[in-house]
């Protein structure tokens, strides 16, 4: 098997004392997509901060490209492919939709972005709509288009989105998991944290479970999906393959 | 008062204003970019102002030492500090810039004081001799607590003005110094002779104000810098190295206060403590912006500047005074805006 694109060492994340994650380990194979599923509170976003270095590791160890990613600073990590969407977004609020999306492709030549530019714009009519608008008058899912597009022009190897269906209405929520197969196939892996489990489950090839800061379950995405643990804990009882929506909101949108 | 009066203050405030509005743009853009309010940003302009005295007077200016001093107390910290800072490469670079680049001014000033040259070139080495100390004082003082609170950074803002105003006395003397202007012309509009020096003021600061607003609206690198400012996770995510943002901003502040020096030199008679006076209106202009607007700041300062001007004509032993209460209502007016605003969202 070739070297996998990133690979996670029982890492561990701490708040001081309070232990975010611990001996966590995974590893993200070219050209898939991979999700780590867990309740609120769970570390996965703070693991997610640890690969993309906004949070220092307290223990374990990563690499990307079979290189160590200790002590590589966030600039050069997004310049060797590595992109975090991260929950809150993080937009440029006053500035324009363009202005942010010429900011992601801030390490590559001018020429090369105009490319990627084009390419965002058209996975993302609706950015291209807005382009002119400041990026604080969106609406909810214009804004994960836009923290999406973002990172996309980056041109990264590897885009980790956190939550990127939170808060979003199910028709939307449904267009970005569409959105995040067809990123794949475009040759993007992805790692994917969510709490809508059905959702990331029907979009992975692999998937983790975390409790707690810990793995305790991972297997293919569509075996964990049959698990009756991951069933009773994530999926809710009624269990199936019907809906697509938040765990803790009603269910919002069937399935075609 | 009449017209002729009126005039002649207006002349004079606007004068002022716009080297408010030069140092208000730098608090403005320094505090946007690293939070911190930067009390310091008084001294570049004494500095300035007398380094360029200095060089006029065949004098090699103490600030050609501290620069050397504070270059390479910067690297020598850096080489303590950084993990990658003793690749040959990295030590080169900073090589250059710590050591190389004030060795280098040292040796101009030492060229240039005692040749008695004009202010062609006095006036652009007293502004690079000034301009690195942005820099080596960010990573000297403000780097290292990138990430404290507000308080903490203004703390450390207060310390430095004490360092930087210690050295001025040291370097400078006590004594005040008045640099000859750039030019004798002056052109008579009217009832009112406009000095020349008045003239290179609003020149220059028009000049500068309109470069700053292309840079950061139309260029990467100044969308990176407000980038930084408006969300530093966010420009982090993308790649934007933020500490070489507060870098830059501290540079831009300490060239923006030596240029704001070397324009009034000629005007007023400086002493080593007079850029606090200065920087303190720059920041009542600031305040008024929110230490976010760059316009209103602008606005703000041209204001200050008036008020000044006629409050020095109509009631000169309260004139300062009178200009610091221009605080007051805003500050009231903001807090009853704003509400409550947390100092950081974690």
């Amino acid at each position: 098997m070739s070297t996998p694109l990133l690979s996670a060492q029982t890492v561990a994340v701490s708040y001081g004392k309070i232990e975010a994650v611990l001996d966590v380990s995974l590893v993200i194979p070219k050209g898939r997509i991979i999700t780590v599923i867990g309740a609120n509170g769970a570390g996965k976003s703070s693991l997610l901060g640890s690969l993309m270095g906004i949070l220092p590791l307290a223990g374990g160890s990563a690499t990307f490209e079979g290189e160590p990613l200790d002590r590589v600073p966030v600039e050069q990590r997004v310049a060797r492919g590595l992109c975090l969407v991260p929950e809150k977004r993080e937009l440029f609020v006053t500035m324009s939709v363009a202005e942010n999306l010429e900011l992601g492709a801030y390490h590559r030549p001018r020429s090369e972005a105009k490319s990627s530019l084009e390419m965002v714009y058209d996975l993302f009519p609706r950015l291209l709509e807005r382009r002119k608008q400041a990026a604080g008058t969106l609406s909810g899912g214009e804004r994960q288009m836009l923290a999406m597009g973002r990172a996309l022009m980056a041109k990264p190897k590897l885009l980790m989105l956190d939550e990127p269906s939170l808060g979003l209405a199910p028709r939307i929520v449904k267009e970005i998991f569409g959105l995040i197969g067809r990123l794949r196939d475009s040759g993007v892996s992805i790692l994917l944290v969510e709490q809508n489990a059905r959702g990331a489950l029907r979009t992975a090839d692999y998937a983790y479970v975390m409790e707690t800061g810990q793995v305790t379950l991972q297997g293919p995405a569509a075996d964990l999906a049959q698990d009756p643990r991951v069933i009773e804990s994530y999926l809710g009882i009624s269990g199936g393959d019907s809906s697509c929506s938040l765990p803790s909101s009603s269910v919002g949108a069937t399935n075609p | 008062m009449d017209s002729t009066i009126a005039l002649f203050l207006a002349q004079d405030g606007i004068t002022n204003g716009a080297i408010y509005a030069l140092l208000g743009l730098s608090l403005v853009l320094v505090f946007t970019v690293t939070r911190v309010i930067f009390i310091p940003q008084g001294e570049f302009v004494a500095y300035g102002a007398l380094t360029l005295v200095g060089l006029e007077t065949g004098v090699v200016p103490g600030t050609a030492y501290l620069t050397l001093v504070l270059g390479i107390a910067a690297f020598c910290v850096d080489l303590v500090r950084s993990p990658d800072g003793r690749q040959p490469r990295v030590l080169i670079t900073r090589a250059v810039s710590d050591l190389g680049l004030p060795l280098v001014l040292l040796g101009l000033s030492g060229v240039v004081a005692p040749a008695n040259m004009g202010p062609w070139i006095t006036v652009p080495l007293a502004v690079a001799l000034v301009a690195p100390m942005g820099a080596y004082i960010y990573r000297l003082a403000f780097r290292p607590l990138a990430q404290a609170t507000v308080l903490t950074l203004l703390i450390a803002a207060v310390g430095v003005h004490l360092v930087m105003l210690g050295l001025g006395l040291v370097f400078f003397g006590a004594e005040g110094y008045r640099a000859t202007p750039f030019t004798d012309v002056s052109l008579s509009l009217g009832v009112i002779d406009l000095g020349g020096q008045s003239l290179w003021v609003l020149g220059v600061t028009a000049v500068l104000i309109v470069t700053l607003w292309y840079a950061f609206g139309h260029t990467l690198a100044g969308k990176a810098l407000r980038a930084t400012s408006i969300n530093r996770l966010g420009a982090t995510l993308v790649g934007i190295p933020t500490a070489r943002s507060g870098l830059i901003a501290f540079i831009l502040a300490a060239t923006l206060g030596a240029i704001s020096g070397v324009l009034i030199a000629p005007i007023t008679t400086i002493f080593y403590d007079s850029g606090f006076l200065i920087g303190l209106k720059g920041f009542v202009a600031a305040i008024i912006g929110g230490l976010v607007s760059y316009p209103i700041s602008a606005a703000a300062a041209i204001l200050v500047g008036l008020v000044e001007a006629f409050a020095s004509f109509e009631a000169s032993s309260f004139k300062e005074v009178i200009v610091f209460t221009i605080i007051i209502p805003v500050l009231l007016w903001q807090s009853l805006r704003s509400g409550h605003v947390d100092e950081e969202e974690e």
